[in-house]
């Protein structure tokens, strides 16, 4: 153990190592691609993708891909969560159908659903409607789980406090279920939105369609890589953001708790 | 006179996987209208069924419980209840958690929080209405699930060991609070303990439950003048009321911890 | 007192309810092939985008009667296998390297910790550059959606391996070898187990959503076929194939990568 109290002394703190690592490997592959080590039209060096931001913005709509993108995945997320808080009920409420589906939503959160597109492509044909379906497909199953989950978990004297003061099944729901099961509720939802955004700009990208997925997908195939490169920079960087932003916000409900 | 509560042949039997268990055996209590009762017993003898059934959570037992006379069954408004575990609300502040009842009865906002801040003044907590529990000593969070309790001015106040989370200090000091609560009030408290010197502190009469099956074995009148305090914890008197409530209590207790014994060794 | 004695009857003699966790399971399948066979007879929708599951059975019957099926499948088996064996593999190592050693742990996880939850399909096109359209640029995006999960989850499994453990494993001069294999590997079963749930499911996806993208083989390309010549009995069929496979592949890791566990381990010593 002193060893490593030495050793971790002599050490830069972990954040300082994190982000120089991170700035030589992009220094790295600069040189790289300038050298022409790795061919710059394969791999174009950090300042051209950089520098394809001002086209991405300008000439290809990125704020609007992105708008479109994130509230095509708030709409999923948001139809989901009523569903899936409602279905998340139930499942706790009645003991014999938790026994019998829970195990499927589980299932349902590993299977690869997002396959299904091509159906909901038949039934509601290449618009809006299937992609935010396919982001509901994707976001249901967290957010079912984890409701079922907050509710259970809610402490038996919180619901025997309820009952002395003879609530109402539904104030009992909404003065203290609910409120007792929120964080974890939000966890469900949060995961859920994230499932929902990698849903929506998956199907985007495949069926070329509205949005940051439609956008990457045709500058690819207009080999206009460096920009394709920003685009895919894009995406990679709001999602951190946004799992990011998300996971402060969790953290903070709970401390207030 | 109608006792304020009146608990008849009370019994209640519960099935497990090692046959049926005999929780209570036909207890019968009466509490006068501002009298503070308190059932003591080990581990076991059955006071939070007890509890359970006159707070109205359980209701398939035998017997039957008179609130004024009246027949009971089920929870009651009259009835308030203190629990053990931590029971506040993490989500609502000091006085949200106050108003909590009075909300669920659909009061106006400025009516529940002006009794609401009454009954903070009265558990000592004035000044600490937006605070969080998360943010308050154990001993704070439980003054607030009291004062939720008694938002209502219930008939019978009844409390379930609601000091056993709590360091023994704090329990001295809010043993105060209550007595001083209690002699504001006049309100008659049903007691579930198992802290003799707690028992004797508090309460008028102080009933001794035994060992499985429960039933009340001796009833001890604690005949210390009012208004009291946790100083009377000095007192020869209130040391011989100890010694004799311990009297009756060992042979319970140790035939509970054997029993708990024997469980474990054949597990 | 009888309506005493009938309340505490009740709970004491349970008759034998009728919705058991079978019953419930049968009718809910009943209740979906229902509602599907409805929704396509109701003409709600387009003739022949719900098909009769009669259809579709046929269809899955001639799927498999079909040499040109399988090859398709072939190439994915062949593809959703190295992916996952190359990305599990990698994952894993990984995992372990960030778990054990705390400092790179802490350097390096939060990358992982932000980049796992980020859609991967976006790395298509550059696979596509760096590895064309064959089989190359499948395998590799399947690895990289396997490869997230994976670490993480060992990595969290290795922090979660109770200190005590390592303490004793320390007083008994155990090489790191043998700390790895006799206390670490058997408390990491289970995240391994989830971790291998998770990446196989992404696998599957990241592979047949780049097929479907841009493909000249394989089930993607398939079902993406069908679904061009609006054949769409077919299209269900290949999909139907690749969950029954998932499931497959679900319930062989549950069966295989539990059998070491801590719950066996407790059996055991009793």
């Amino acid at each position: 153990m002193a060893s490593a109290t030495l050793t971790s002394l002599r050490k830069p703190p972990a954040i300082v190592t994190r982000f120089g690592a991170l700035a030589l490997f992009l220094l790295g592959w600069e040189a790289a691609s300038r050298a022409g080590w790795i061919s710059a039209f394969i791999v174009p060096p950090p300042s051209e993708i950089y520098n394809s931001f001002e086209m991405l913005f300008v000439q290809e709509g990125l704020v609007d891909a992105f708008l479109r993108t994130f509230g095509e995945a708030f709409a999923a997320a948001g139809l989901g969560s009523v569903i899936g808080i409602a279905v998340g009920y139930l499942l706790h409420r009645s003991k014999l159908a938790g026994l019998a589906y829970t195990d499927w939503v589980a299932a349902m959160a590993s299977a690869p659903l997002v396959l299904l597109y091509p159906l909901f492509l038949v039934v509601f044909g290449r618009n809006s409607a299937t992609i935010v379906a396919m982001g509901v497909v994707g976001c249901l199953p967290p957010i079912i789980l984890k409701t079922k989950e907050g509710l259970d978990g809610v402490k038996p004297v919180l619901l025997n406090v309820g009952r002395t003061y003879g609530l109402t099944p539904w104030r009992q729901f909404r003065m203290i279920q609910f409120p007792a099961a929120l964080p974890t509720i939000f966890n469900g939802v949060r995961i859920g939105l994230l499932f929902a955004i990698i849903n929506v700009v998956g199907v985007e990208y495949l069926i070329v369609f509205g949005g940051l997925g439609q956008m990457i997908s045709d500058l690819g195939d207009r080999f206009e890589i460096a920009a394709m490169f920003g685009g895919i920079v894009f995406v990679i960087l709001v999602s951190v953001c946004f799992f990011f932003i998300t996971e402060k916000i969790e953290t903070w409900l709970l401390s207030s708790k | 006179m109608t006792p304020a509560l009146s608990i008849q042949n009370v019994a209640k039997t519960f099935s497990t996987a090692q046959g049926d268990v005999r929780a209570l055996d036909h207890v019968s209590i009466d509490i006068r209208a501002g009298e503070f009762v308190s059932v003591i017993g080990p581990s076991g003898c059955g006071k939070s069924t007890l509890m359970n059934i006159v707070g109205g959570l359980v209701d398939d037992y035998e017997g039957e419980v008179h609130l004024d006379g009246a027949l009971v069954r089920g929870c009651q408004k009259q009835i308030g209840v203190v629990f053990q575990e931590e029971s506040t609300f993490p989500w609502r502040t000091a006085i949200d958690n106050v108003a909590f009842p009075m909300e669920a009865a659909g009061l106006p906002r400025e009516a529940r929080m002006a009794r609401a801040r009454e009954l903070l003044e009265l558990v000592g907590l004035n000044g600490f209405e937006n605070r969080f529990p998360s943010e308050l000593s154990g001993g704070m969070r439980q003054r607030i699930a009291i004062a939720r309790t008694l938002a209502f001015q219930p008939r019978i106040l009844l409390m379930d060991e609601p000091f056993a989370a709590l360091d023994e200090q704090t329990r001295l000091l809010l043993g105060d609070k209550v007595l001083q609560i209690q002699q504001e009030l006049n309100q008659t408290t049903l007691l579930i303990t198992h802290n003799i010197a707690e028992a004797v502190q508090l309460s008028d009469r102080v009933l001794i439950m035994s060992f499985r099956p429960g039933r009340i074995k001796r009833v001890i009148d604690i005949d210390l003048p009012r208004p009291r305090s946790s100083k009377l914890m000095g007192g020869e008197k209130f040391g011989q009321y100890v010694a004799a409530i311990w009297e009756d209590l060992r042979e319970e207790a140790s035939k509970g911890l054997q029993d708990m014994e024997r469980v474990r060794a054949g597990a | 007192m009888a309506a005493v004695e009938q309340i505490g009857g009740r709970a004491a003699a349970p008759r034998a309810p009728f919705w058991t966790v079978t019953r419930l399971r049968v009718a809910a399948v009943l209740v979906i092939f229902a509602l599907w066979e409805v929704a396509g007879a109701s003409g709600l929708f387009y003739r022949g985008v719900i098909p009769s599951s009669a259809l579709v059975a046929k269809a899955f019957a001639g799927l498999l009667g079909s040499a040109d099926f399988w090859f398709h499948a072939g190439v994915t088996g062949f593809e959703v296998l190295v992916a996952f064996a190359i990305g599990g593999l990698a994952g894993a190592a990984f995992g372990l390297l960030l778990g054990v050693n705390r400092y790179t742990g802490a350097v390096l996880e939060p990358f992982l910790h932000y980049l796992a939850p980020t859609p991967k399909i976006v790395f298509l096109p550059i696979l596509l550059i760096l590895f064309g359209v064959g089989v190359g640029s499948k395998i590799s995006l399947g690895a990289i959606s396997c490869f997230f999960p994976m670490a993480l989850s060992v990595a969290a499994g290795v922090r979660q391996v109770n200190p005590v453990f390592l303490r004793v494993s320390r007083t008994f001069n155990l090489t790191r070898a043998q700390t790895v294999r006799m206390v670490y590997v058997p408390a990491l079963v289970p995240p391994l187990a989830s971790g291998l749930r998770i990446g196989l499911g992404v696998a599957i996806v990241g592979c047949l959503m780049s097929e479907i993208k841009l493909s000249r083989m394989g089930l993607g390309f398939s079902a993406m076929e069908y679904y061009r010549v609006f054949d769409i009995p077919s299209m269900l069929a290949v999909l139907i194939f690749i969950f029954l496979c998932a499931a497959l592949g679900n319930m062989a890791i549950d069966r295989f990568v539990r059998l070491p566990g801590p719950q066996d381990r407790v059996r055991r010593a009793r």
